[in-house]
């Protein structure tokens, strides 16, 4: 044996002891507010909606959970409120699929949601992992097992965060470090859980949302190189088991919960991209969402929304920052239709609003540049 | 296994390092025996299906150089052993890696549909290489008989078996032979603690905390001036902690074992010129193109012309040791057409006058830095008119965003690059000199050793707290 392992062990002996004491900074801040709502210190949010969700369903309180993709996730909580009259939480996370709204929305359910909002799009039921395997959506956090909570607690970025946050509470510090933290490599900058991945107030809506942009990525998704993503991860059989076990097995196991589902109004120029370079696409997408809306308008607890056929939106390419994302100035107008009930499907004809997107598909024309 | 996961950190390498220790006690070739047993099951962990591939590799390659090392065998004879070798290496290797490549491309020529799906074998590129060198230099008359296990272990040692450094027998073999080694050294473990915790916090903490800001480029369809140039910059940092954090793990852990191996990054992106950059970039298999490629294709021996030559097939190749894509042969050649350029400059001007020596060295590191970035993308990107659709937008300067999330990436890349260009390389602060098999000499004298210990501390912590879930090292996959 060469010299001393004194220095080994003291070593070693110290990283134990930092490690432990990034843990109880972690605990004791809890950033993400999963052990208790944040009252000693100013809380904090951020746009990592897969791990913010987990805290703000035990954090805050509501009672109607809004859910979906990136179609949904400019919304303002306070907009909801105001325009339906209830208290909302909103959980959208982008690029999400229908195993991981549903997981959320169970969660949000059990503490306590009586009403969902649910921005259905065709394509959250595509092939995905299983919720368990997820690698995107920690059901550990989410559930607080021991697994989750140490994930949570021996973790750097959080002891990072938590470091961050206890700067930001000292009163000389706290003004210059909430309004640079949005500037920050930080993860939990947002002052107002209302900014959650909302556009700013002064954003410039018309240099984000116009036809040009729309008609460009209508022009690059329908090149014959990438044409063939289109259709990617489509196939009607899986989705339809997807719809049922994600979408349905969530709604009957809570009668009790009101769901307010809509499908949301995509520039027409979606499905004339899939009508003129995936056929088969379109064929999966109208018959998924036509058993959808057979299915969905005989369950005693949804109302089903289409807002899909709503001509003086969908052919307006100033309304949208490419061929599915429109701009907030729709939010609004989806938020008048979920409460004026305008757009309901009927449930003795709920293939109608289809049948006339279908017909509009047929019709339309591009626009050569 | 993965050097930054916790089976590996808390129950692999303890286990190993016991049982070397333990094995030393009673000899010196039962710890070598076991220490390749060790890494054939840390490569069998994550790549079982590669196993019997690797050992066959092994035993090819050992018998060959038994061919050119013992067996007293006529010039001609040694010269198809050599060639036998040497050929079932690249044969493997192109089988394995490079069969995909070549049948989309022939499919793309002839308009055919031949479908090629094989695995790439773990690690392949770098046990190829360290068994070519080995042959080549049995050739030369370089190379003593070594037992089976030393050379067995010198290629599968799983401290470089995945990613490097590429070895070289004669710095290796003497130090598997050596008895000191098969004893604990404290201060040897220290180092090596110390050296390991500098590479994990270097890949968990700044490769992984960078690795989002890459999408910025790489993931937006038409991304712009700001958002590419962050994004290629977020890369260029992520590629360099990553694997020069893997490298820096490598040495620590090897070092545990009382094992020196070489240096393979010595603050790259410092470089004054392209030239320099390859001396200081993933350095062992610089020296490997340069001795077994570069100088048996002529070198610079025969004139200028036949130099450039040279210098674009040696990146050119290189460039697809790296991967089977067009992506990785533009970034050959990019570095190719650098080093050409750099060459020729240096012969067209000889000599800077003294005033200017300094901010023309500034303006070489600036241009050096640039240039290399630029050819990051290629290497980054999944197609080449992907890359210069990037390319593209960091030449547009007026179409710029420098929102919210931009300000931020900027932040933290300005953090990034003062840590590269202002902050002293793992082998400068741990004074790690492999030639003369030294390290942490100030640390044994005692005077910042309080301070070295519990900042190292606080350095391991942080690489283990940042261990989240499985995170590859991008070199994993050449």
């Amino acid at each position: 044996m060469r010299g001393s392992f004194t220095s080994v062990r003291r070593l070693l002996l110290a990283s134990v002891a930092c490690v432990l004491g990034a843990a109880a900074l972690t605990f004791a801040v809890d950033p993400l507010q999963l052990f208790r709502p944040s009252r000693l210190i100013a809380p904090f949010y951020s746009d990592d909606t897969r791990m913010q969700n987990a805290g703000l369903i035990r954090s805050q309180s509501f009672d109607t959970a809004f859910i979906g993709t990136s179609l949904a996730i400019h919304f303002r909580q306070s907009d909801i409120d105001r325009a339906l009259g209830v208290r909302s939480l909103k959980l959208a996370m982008t690029g999400s699929n229908s195993r991981q709204q549903s997981f959320v929305l169970e969660q949000a359910i059990d503490r306590g949601a009586r009403r969902v909002i649910w921005a259905m799009d065709d394509f959250s039921f595509v092939d995905a992992a299983g919720i368990e395997a997820d690698p995107y959506l920690s059901v550990d956090l989410y559930r607080r097992t021991a697994k989750g909570i140490a994930a949570y607690l021996f973790n750097a970025a959080m002891a990072k965060e938590s470091v961050f946050a206890l700067l930001r509470s000292i009163p000389p510090l706290r003004e210059p470090l909430t309004r640079a933290a949005p500037f920050l490599p930080v993860k939990f900058a947002l002052f107002d859980v209302d900014d959650i991945y909302a556009l700013p107030r002064d954003f410039d809506v018309a240099r984000a949302y116009n036809a040009e942009t729309t008609r460009a990525a209508f022009a690059y998704i329908t090149d014959p190189v990438r044409s063939s993503f289109l259709g990617e991860g489509y196939g009607y059989d899986a989705m339809v088991r997807h719809f049922e076990r994600d979408a349905v097995g969530l709604i009957t196991r809570h009668p009790d919960v009101t769901f307010d589902i809509y499908f949301p109004p995509y520039s027409i120029l979606q499905f004339v991209a899939m009508r003129d370079a995936s056929p088969a696409t379109l064929k999966i997408v109208t018959d998924l969402t036509a058993l959808i809306a057979q299915r969905l308008t005989r369950l005693p607890n949804v109302r089903l929304h289409d807002f899909r056929a709503i001509k003086a939106v969908t052919h307006d390419l100033n309304n949208y920052g490419d061929v599915i994302h429109h701009s907030p100035v729709i939010d609004a107008m989806v938020l008048k239709w979920l409460a004026s009930g305008e757009y309901r499907v009927d449930p003795n004809k709920p293939t109608a609003s289809l049948e006339e997107l279908k017909a509009q598909v047929e019709a339309y024309r591009v626009r050569q540049p | 296994m993965l050097f930054n996961s916790y089976p590996f950190i808390l129950l692999f390498l303890p286990a190993v390092l016991a049982g070397y220790f333990w094995l030393g006690r009673r000899g010196n070739r039962a710890p070598v025996i076991w220490l390749a047993a060790a890494s054939l099951a840390f490569y069998a962990i994550g790549s079982w299906q590669f196993v019997a591939l690797l050992l066959a590799s092994i035993a090819f390659n050992y018998g060959i150089g038994y061919l050119l090392i013992a067996a007293e065998l006529a010039p001609m004879q040694r010269r198809a052993a050599l060639a036998v070798g040497v050929a079932g290496d690249l044969l493997v290797l192109g089988i394995f890696k490079y069969a995909g490549f070549a049948a989309d491309n022939l499919n793309a020529l002839l308009g055919t549909h031949v479908a090629v799906h094989i695995l790439l074998p773990v690690g392949i590129s770098f046990y190829t290489f360290t068994q070519i060198a080995f042959l080549v230099d049995a050739f030369r008359g370089q190379v003593a008989a070594y037992a089976l296990p030393h050379y067995a272990l010198f290629v599968t040692y799983f401290p470089h078996l995945i990613a490097g450094p590429i070895l070289h027998h004669k710095d290796m073999i003497p130090q598997f032979e050596q008895e000191e080694s098969k004893h604990p050294h404290a201060h040897l473990i220290l180092c090596g603690i110390i050296i390991f915790a500098i590479g994990l916090f270097k890949k968990t903490c700044l490769a992984d905390g960078i690795q989002p800001l890459v999408a910025l480029a790489f993931d937006a369809r038409s991304p712009s001036f700001d958002q590419a140039w962050l994004g290629a910059l977020a890369y260029t940092f992520q590629l360099y902690f990553d694997f020069s954090g893997y490298s820096d793990m490598a040495i620590g852990i090897s070092l545990m074992f009382g094992i020196f191996l070489p240096v393979n990054f010595s603050s790259p992106y410092k470089a004054t010129s392209i030239v320099e950059f390859w001396r200081r970039w993933h350095m062992t298999l610089s020296q490997f193109l340069r001795d077994y490629l570069y100088i048996p294709l002529g070198g610079n021996r025969r004139g200028r012309a036949l130099r450039y030559v040279n210098l674009m097939i040696t990146m050119l190749l290189g460039g697809l040791w790296h991967g089977a894509a067009w992506t990785f042969v533009v970034w050959g050649a990019l570095h190719g057409a650098y080093l050409c350029i750099n060459h020729a400059f240096n012969a067209l001007v000889p000599a800077i006058p003294s005033p200017l020596a300094r901010p023309v060295r500034i303006l070489g590191a600036v241009l050096t830095f640039l240039a290399v970035v630029v050819a990051w993308v290629f290497f980054r990107a999944e197609r080449v008119d992907w890359a210069l659709r990037i390319t593209s937008a960091m030449a547009d300067p007026l179409n710029i965003v420098l929102g919210r999330e931009e300000i931020a990436a900027l932040v933290q890349v300005t953090i990034y690059a003062a840590l590269v260009w202002l902050a002293p390389n793992t082998q400068a602060i741990m004074g790690y000199d492999h030639g003369s098999r030294r390290v942490g000499e100030s640390l044994r004298e005692g005077r910042l050793r309080p301070l070295v210990l519990y900042g190292a501390s606080l350095v391991l912590a942080f690489g283990i707290l940042g261990i989240q879930s499985h995170s590859e090292f991008i070199y994993f996959r050449f």
